[in-house]
């Protein structure tokens, strides 16, 4: 028997997985690094990179450039970065809860809840001059959408063990939202129904610093958490019976997933409106090129890979028919929807 | 280590709000192979995860190592007791190695980094189902076999002295499937684990496990060492059986038939009748077994089979010839796999007797006249197809 005791597995396949997740993990960086650069740098008015940088180095600085530079580009950049990484860690979360390849915080309607929440509050509130001045506000009220919704869904997910069932859950949820949202846009007043319109349609343009910070702490805090509780969401990959019997506690842990990941998909769509399929696709491209389904590595990785998609998005939206600014959600949906395509046919005949 | 009371319960019921199962005491002691039987849908599965933990027990008290089971915190548990379940838990993107290592949870500290040691025990593990060449492959391509060895690996990587197991043999071939099995019983005794396995394979339980639980209809029908409690007449009965027979003696089971393409005497003995039995019973017919010893393997295969059988020594009583010739009245053919030169006199009798009443006869005796012969058991067939088209025939 000591034979066995001494056994080693050929070439440790750990260190070679390691390895590779290394060097996704650099590649990955610098990509998201260099997309946000270009958001910063390129921009309907033309300035020179070494202006750019020059401006960035002096955030006093009261000039077109540095206004430009500090108040709309920068804003921007960060909350499309930031919105694209929680928005992949809520769509991993969501994925591995309910073993479901095909499930993101957009596609299960827990977008749109928050949507309808959010609008609610600002357009009934800014009569008294409190929506957009209190983000502490909407962002509060993106949350309970999102509760909400995933209480619905969670609630149906139990009864109906079918996952295509769970998809028309969401598409019904996404209908409905919609058509509160657009009842309320026929009452709102007529100077307000422009920017909501746009803000349905998803945009991270117009975010103010206090923006960022709430992005920043709340989102950041959340990410963090999912990252130190990656052990028990990998013991999740194999259903939630054999988490229980390798010493998960089960309800606490589901409790903790279903909160996070509805916090971080009420958090950025409350600010940024609902952006579509980022949550389902890049936890896909993120599992595809780092060749694993490890937690420990997807929720850095995902919420890396979803920063770089979604700036690319973003800059793909304000340059492409520049002057004209396209809706961002209209952008993600061209390569988000043909990647849900191609996931059921590739599960056709399997579980779904 | 004590060597019982390794698993004990007292008046435990169980079951998903209403009671399936009631009045259970259970006492099951350390290293031992422990089979669960019962039909589909007796409360197998709930007795496991009641166990497990899965589900609250309706009542009773349940004890592992000594310890009432709700002390437990989720992690001793884990560390105590690992479980396959039937549901096919094969994430993508997920080497073996990762899903056995998973299996080390209990065990690691943040994040769940592995230490020498773990790798070590998932090694060990992987070797022990004999599965160190898939390691480097993807959970989710293993065939229904490798996987369910994958899936024992990582629940020996929790390193537990209990492990229970629901079906464990379900959707694997015969040689997964005796693998499993065989795994399984060397770990109970190399290694001191108990299992507890809800099994279908009557055969197999009665072969490998040191004690076997029955239940039926929300009761605990028996429990104890499978020479003790599996005669045939109490897994008839556990499975309302109505045409199948389980044979302690042969360790098997085996398929009456309801004798709708007609009736044969048989005359063999000493093993040459038991192969022709199962043939007859396979093509429906139902057979009158001539003369074997009690003892004989072919009694017991004609007994399983539910045939009517003549002992040899009941032949050898007063008028016991009479009653076989009375018996081959209510048949319609006659076959004769050979006998004992002894009996040469009453087999004479018994193939005049055939002829008179016009009955045929199938030999292997080539120097017999009047008689259809076969050489072979493919010719026996042939020569059964045409009877029971003579009978079919005969019957319109």
């Amino acid at each position: 028997m000591t034979t066995l005791a001494t056994l080693t597995v050929p070439h440790d396949p750990f260190t070679l997985a390691v390895r590779r997740h290394r060097r996704v993990f650099y590649a990955l960086s610098l990509l998201a690094l260099l997309l946000m650069g270009a958001n910063l740098a390129i921009g309907s008015i033309d300035y020179s990179l070494g202006q750019v940088v020059s401006a960035l180095l002096d955030p006093g600085a009261t000039n077109d450039l540095g206004f430009i530079v500090w108040k709309i580009r920068l804003p921007r950049v960060l909350a499309a970065a930031m919105g694209g990484a929680y928005l992949a860690a809520s769509g991993l979360l969501l994925q591995v809860y309910f073993r479901n390849p095909i499930v993101g915080p957009f596609i299960l309607g827990i977008s749109s809840g928050a949507t309808v929440v959010v609008s609610i509050v600002m357009l009934t509130a800014t009569g008294m001059q409190m929506a957009f001045a209190t983000p502490f506000l909407t962002t509060f009220a993106g949350c309970i959408g999102a509760y909400a919704v995933m209480l619905i869904i969670v609630t149906v997910a139990a009864r109906v063990r079918n996952g295509a069932t769970l998809l028309i859950v969401g598409l019904m949820m996404g209908y409905l939202c919609g058509a509160v949202a657009s009842i309320l846009t026929a009452l709102a007043e007529k100077g307000k129904i422009k920017g909501f319109v746009l803000w349905t349609m998803g945009s991270f343009s117009g975010f103010k610093w206090v923006e960022i910070g709430i992005l920043f702490f709340f989102g950041g805090a959340i990410l963090l958490s999912i990252y130190l509780l990656s052990k028990p969401l990998n013991a999740f990959l194999l259903g939630e019976d054999y988490a229980a019997s390798m010493g998960v506690a089960i309800r606490r842990f589901r409790l903790f997933i279903l909160l996070a990941a509805s916090s971080l998909a009420g958090l950025v769509t409350s600010m940024a409106g609902p952006v579509a399929f980022v949550g389902l696709a890049v936890p896909h491209m993120a599992r595809l090129s780092f060749g694993t389904s490890d937690n420990r590595v997807l929720v850095p990785g995902a919420a890396l890979m979803g920063a770089a998609v979604t700036s690319l998005c973003d800059l793909i939206a304000r340059m492409w028919l520049n002057p004209v600014e396209l809706p961002l959600s209209a952008i993600t949906a061209f390569f988000g929807a043909p990647i849900v395509i191609w996931l059921l046919l590739k599960r056709r005949g399997a579980r779904l | 280590m004590n060597d019982l009371g390794l698993i004990r319960s007292e008046n435990l019921a169980i079951g998903y709000g209403a009671v399936v199962l009631s009045g259970m005491n259970l006492d099951i002691g350390a290293g031992q192979f422990v089979a669960l039987l019962g039909p589909n849908g007796s409360g197998k599965t709930t007795l496991l995860r009641t166990l497990s933990r899965h589900i609250a027990a309706l009542d009773g008290q349940i004890w592992l190592a000594g310890r009432p089971l709700a002390g437990y915190t989720a992690l001793e548990l884990a560390r105590l007791l690992a479980v396959v379940l039937t549901e096919k838990a094969a994430p993508p993107l997920l080497s073996v190695l990762e899903y056995v290592a998973l299996g080390r949870y209990p065990h690691t500290g943040f994040l769940g980094r592995l230490t020498v040691e773990d790798m070590a025990v998932v090694s060990r593990s992987l070797a022990v189902v004999k599965a160190v060449d898939l390691a480097e492959r993807w959970v989710d391509q293993l065939s229904d076999g490798e996987r369910q060895k994958v899936v024992l690996a990582r629940a020996l990587a929790q390193e537990p002295r209990i492990m229970l197991l629901d079906e464990p043999t379900a959707h694997l071939d015969l040689k997964h499937r005796m693998e499993v099995m065989s795994i399984l019983r060397g770990l109970c005794r190399d290694r001191g684990l108990t299992v507890l396995a809800a099994i279908h394979e009557v055969d197999v339980a009665a072969k490998l496990a040191d004690r076997v639980i029955l239940v039926k209809d929300g009761q605990l029908v028996a429990v104890g060492s499978p020479e003790e409690v599996m005669s045939s007449g109490a897994i008839a009965e556990l499975y309302d059986f109505d045409d199948a027979w389980f044979s302690r003696e042969l360790g098997g089971m085996e398929i009456q038939s309801d004798g709708r393409a007609g009736r044969a005497f048989v005359l063999a003995d000493r093993g040459e009748g038991a192969i022709i039995h199962r043939l007859l019973a396979r093509r429906g017919f139902s057979f009158v077994a001539g003369f074997p010893e009690e003892a004989d393997l072919d009694a017991h295969v004609a007994r399983a089979l539910g045939a009517k059988i003549i002992h040899r020594a009941e032949l050898r009583r007063d008028g016991g010839l009479e009653r076989a010739i009375a018996a081959l009245d209510a048949c319609d053919f006659l076959i004769d796999a050979g006998g004992p030169a002894e009996e040469a006199g009453v087999y004479c009798r018994l193939f005049e007797a055939a002829r008179e009443h016009g009955l045929p006869v199938l030999t292997q005796n080539a120097e017999m006249s009047g008689c259809r012969h076969y050489r072979s058991l493919p010719e026996l067939i042939d020569a059964l197809e045409e009877l029971s088209q003579r009978s079919e025939a005969k019957n319109h």
